[in-house]
């Protein structure tokens, strides 16, 4: 049997490429790459640790980048041997290279990636699925593993690899009339190095004044569990972390008066260091943290705010 | 102009229990339709309502996304009719064989200008299978939606992403997937949801689609995600300024502050 | 029998619950109990969304339903801790619909669709509540006018009405049940007074004394017929007591369900106080009680649809789910302890609200004097 070691990356005009290239380099083979989009963002992507880079050249009357996706999932076709493995960003953009991929090669797409080794001749990859309940380890036999990872960023590995315009007809349906700037609004929990969220152990609205001065001696975001923004209103819905809500990692995430269901812990299972304040001694997050405080939160997050101000 | 608004008869995994071996069980999870759908329902009617056109709900998946409740539920959104392929041989089928099947409805239905869909469903969360819908039509498939409105000549799309909002110009058939704030979804009334019952729905087989074979991905193994590996240091928190210090100082040495 | 909702009862309260969190979220209830304001963005949006007309005749643009769901959904409005928030506005309206001219019908179904109380219900007195032979307030009529004089008390809603929906008699006639009229009464119309009356309950319905001094309307102001004013009233009474049984029903679970959190939470002697059998005795009758209220509210919302004679079955029920509703607010404060006596603790005002429905909508006692007597004349 042929088999292919051929592993490639697929590009939506992003230069942060490094999630995809370290999933990539780790099946080991020859990693390429297609770019679409401009040629800046090419000549970035051969620095990134690639060996080749296929670039469907310089997009012409305002077509957007999904208009290529079609393009990409021909051009990989068309390489040789078929594909061991194609690996996509989990953007808008990049989910659409994926999806022509797919549907090319009629094999799913494999997102939540937290692991993907060569055993043998297979790929095998660890996911989670169900918005981080469940793992499961799969192996797709028949076809190109297409994985969808975070993108990462953008890497200069020194050497550049050839960079070759393959030509390619994007789809007339849409042309970009206007780009503008967005100005920033809302929180960005995934940049925070501290959060500090609060569950259902709060007992009225007016009392998150004890947690957001806790957030501010931590130097911390606010966030809460999903009671406190969709049972009650008393925390924007943006700041809400679980399966449905937010998933970070931060250096530091303090639970004040959340029990720790799976639903929420799933949310912060990659934060380096959890800290759990809850009255109820028995409560999962007690087995779930790094450092807990078994104590009435009204009494332990003053305190817990005086100390790390006095230490500071 | 006629728009199908692809959408899902989904359980909430807020309410599905997790084994140790990563079984789940959904006896807990009713069905609904998913979270963020409502929204690609709404877009479809306003841009419907502005340019007479026309707006099809699309589902497809195991039997259960075909009981009365599920299809009222779906009709009493703004749909114009419904078109459900529900076969228990979709019950586990992966993204990119739904998206297979999806298509297949699609071209079946004719002469759709637009598929509408929301960001990403309530159970599996990851956005893809309009994308991969989009693959498997041939058509263009943009996510990331913001805002749907008519034009002289097509609609104009506009894209929430992050080099800044992007505006389109959208003359041909695509595939879009809306954000969860692209419009706000009106509540079903007394009078859609009983009127729901009174709107055509035409089921369509399985067999009377062509599907192309969709490779699917073999599990070798499951679990429950792994929360609990943590050093478990438990402070009584009767005196709360000394549990207070002594957090601060393990903090320190744990280099967390 | 089939305790299992319809599509349509499902898919109502699922809707209802998506509105609910949109427009009437804790935080809105709370600040309105505060400012003694009423849930007129509320209303509107339930109006938008066709709740507001539930029941109408079709001509009116309404939608045909049963009682029973209208007592699931002023139950379920009820649950998210809003008194009063739905239903009895569309009992009222119905007495205009069955027996008001063109002009009044049009008239309050275009002030219920705009989230206004089309008109508060003037019928208590200083001197007459329950017994309406007591009634003191006049209607003379004269050369096609009205003229009115009197004074109405305890009347709720009074402030934030368009109308007056008056009660008075013809001191012509002897008799008591013919002497009554309907009249629908603008609330700015000259003679009309009013002194608002503060209270401890209800803060989002105002309670308002009303002084009638020679208010004088054209005769159009009389709904339906002359000296039926009376049985007009009562036409809506049994589904009036049955909505606000579902209201109790709904405000009650609402307690329980914040106490029992609590109980499960609240941490004393090392354990959640919920661990403790006292505390447990106190959830388990409380669930029993709400099992009960639930039940005996659903039944005889389907005796309504199934149109049996209702006989005692609205007074046994509102006195029934006033009095055990009230328990449990009150056992759920109990639970709480002095946190639950804090303002801003949901708890203290579904215990207030809940009081309040031991007299509003006619007391415990006068339910007695209703059911007492017709169960003894069954049994005669």
């Amino acid at each position: 049997m042929n088999v292919s070691t051929q592993t490639w990356i697929v590009v939506a005009d992003d230069p942060a490429v490094s999630g995809l290239v370290t999933t990539a380099r780790g099946l080991g083979g020859a990693v390429s790459a297609v770019v679409v989009g401009r040629k800046s963002v090419a000549d970035s992507v051969a620095r990134a640790g690639v060996d080749e880079v296929l670039w469907l050249g310089e997009p012409g009357d305002g077509a957007p980048v999904e208009a290529y996706a079609g393009e990409v999932a021909r051009v990989l076709a068309e390489a040789g041997a078929a594909p061991l493995a194609v690996v996509g960003a989990t953007t808008p953009a990049g989910r659409a290279l994926l999806g022509a991929v797919a549907a090319r090669f009629q094999v799913p797409v494999l997102a939540g990636l937290r692991g993907a080794t060569l055993e043998g001749d297979a790929v095998v990859v660890e996911r989670s699925v169900l918005g981080g309940i469940a793992e499961r380890r799969v192996q797709v036999v028949g076809g190109p593993s297409v994985l969808a990872v975070a993108a990462g960023g953008v890497t200069d590995e020194g050497t550049a690899a050839a960079v070759r315009e393959v030509p390619a007809q994007p789809l007339g349906a849409a042309r970009v009339t206007d780009v503008r700037v967005k100005e920033q609004t809302g929180v960005d929990l995934g940049a925070a190095r501290a959060v500090v969220a609060v569950g259902r152990g709060l007992k009225a609205q007016a009392d998150l004044d004890l947690i957001t001065d806790l957030a501010a001696a931590a130097g911390a975001e606010l966030a809460c569990s999903r009671p406190l923004a969709e049972g009650v209103d008393w925390v924007a819905k943006e700041r809400y972390i679980g399966i449905s809500g937010q998933h970070i990692a931060p250096e530091l995430y303090v639970a004040v008066g959340i029990s720790g269901q799976l639903q929420h812990m799933v949310g912060v299972r990659d934060a380096k260091v959890v800290v759990a304040i809850n009255s109820d001694k028995a409560a999962p997050v007690f087995a779930q943290c790094d450092y807990g405080i078994v104590g009435d939160l009204y009494e332990v997050v003053p305190a817990l705010a005086a100390a790390l101000r006095a230490g500071s | 102009m006629k728009i199908v608004v692809a959408y899902k008869w989904a359980p909430n995994p807020q309410d599905a229990e997790v084994a140790p071996d990563g079984s789940v069980d959904w006896s807990r999870a009713k069905g609904a339709v998913s979270e963020y759908d409502p929204v690609a329902f709404e877009a479809a009617r306003q841009l419907a309502d502005a340019t007479g056109g026309e707006v099809v709900g699309l589902t497809v998946g195991a039997a259960s996304v075909d009981s009365p409740l599920a299809r009222k539920a779906a009709l009493s959104r703004g749909l114009d009719r419904l078109v459900v392929v529900a076969d228990d041989r979709l019950a586990d089928a992966d993204g990119t064989r739904l998206a297979a099947v999806l298509a297949a409805a699609v071209r079946s239905i004719g002469d759709v200008d637009l598929v509408l869909a929301g960001d990403s469903s309530v159970d599996v969360a990851e956005g893809q299978v309009p994308m991969t819908l989009a693959g498997q039509l041939g058509w263009l498939g943009m996510a990331a939606v913001s805002g749907v409105t008519p034009s002289a000549d097509g609609v104009v799309v506009e894209r929430d992403l992050p080099g800044g909002i992007t505006t389109l110009a959208l003359t041909g058939p695509a595939v879009l997937a809306v954000t969860t704030d692209a419009v706000v979804p009106r509540v079903p009334g007394m009078k859609d949801i009983l009127g729901a019952a009174k709107k055509p729905v035409e089921v369509v087989p399985l067999d009377a689609l062509e599907v192309p074979d969709v490779v699917a991905a073999t599990t070798l193994s499951g679990s429950r995600p792994e929360t609990g590996n943590r050093r478990g240091v438990i402070i009584d928190g009767a005196d709360a300024s000394s549990a207070a210090a002594e957090l601060v100082a393990a903090l320190r040495t744990a280099r967390a502050l | 029998m089939d305790f299992g909702l319809t599509d349509e009862q499902q898919l109502l309260l699922e809707s209802l619950d998506e509105l609910l969190e949109r427009e009437c979220p804790e935080s809105y209830i709370a600040e309105l109990d505060l400012n003694h304001q009423p849930p007129t963005t509320f209303r509107r949006a339930m109006n938008d969304a066709g709740f507001g007309s539930l029941g109408f005749p079709e001509e009116y643009g309404g939608t045909p339903s049963d009682a029973l769901t209208l007592v699931m959904l002023a139950e379920r409005v009820a649950r998210q801790g809003l008194n009063n928030g739905y239903g009895l506005e569309l009992l009222q309206a119905m007495d205009i619909l069955e027996f008001g001219s063109e002009e009044q019908k049009t008239e309050i179904l275009g002030l219920l669709a705009n989230g206004d109380v089309p008109f508060a219900l003037g019928f208590t007195e200083p001197g007459a509540g329950s017994d309406n032979s007591a009634m003191a307030t006049t209607a003379v009529h004269h050369d096609g006018m009205v003229t009115f004089n009197g004074t109405k008390t305890l009347i709720t809603n009074a402030l934030q009405s368009r109308y007056l929906l008056l009660m008075a008699k013809d001191p012509q006639v002897e008799d008591p049940r013919k002497s009554i009229s309907m009249y629908l009464v603008p609330m700015d119309a000259p003679g009309v007074t009013t002194n608002r009356l503060d209270k401890i309950v209800w803060h989002i319905s105002d309670s308002c004394e009303i002084f009638l001094d020679d208010v004088t309307l054209p005769e159009s102001s009389l709904v339906g017929v002359k000296g039926n004013g009376f049985k007009q009233l009562m036409r809506n009474f049994e589904l009036e007591r049955l909505v606000i049984a579902a209201n109790c029903l709904g405000l009650a679970q609402c307690a329980f369900d914040d106490a029992a959190t609590y109980a499960a939470q609240r941490v004393q002697f090392g354990k959640p106080i919920g661990s403790f059998q006292l505390i447990q005795l106190k959830l388990t009758d409380m669930a029993i009680k709400l099992e009960n209220i639930r039940n005996f509210v659903y039944k005889t919302a389907w005796m309504v649809d199934q149109e049996l004679p209702l006989k005692s079955q609205g007074a046994l029920c509102k006195r029934y789910s006033a009095m055990a509703a009230f328990e449990v607010a009150d056992e759920a404060m109990q639970i709480f302890g002095g946190v639950g006596v804090t303002v801003g603790t949901r708890v203290s005002r579904l215990w207030r609200d809940l009081r309040g429905h031991r007299f509003g909508g006619g007391t415990d006692e006068i339910m007695v004097h209703i059911a007492g007597r017709q169960i003894v004349k069954d049994h005669s």
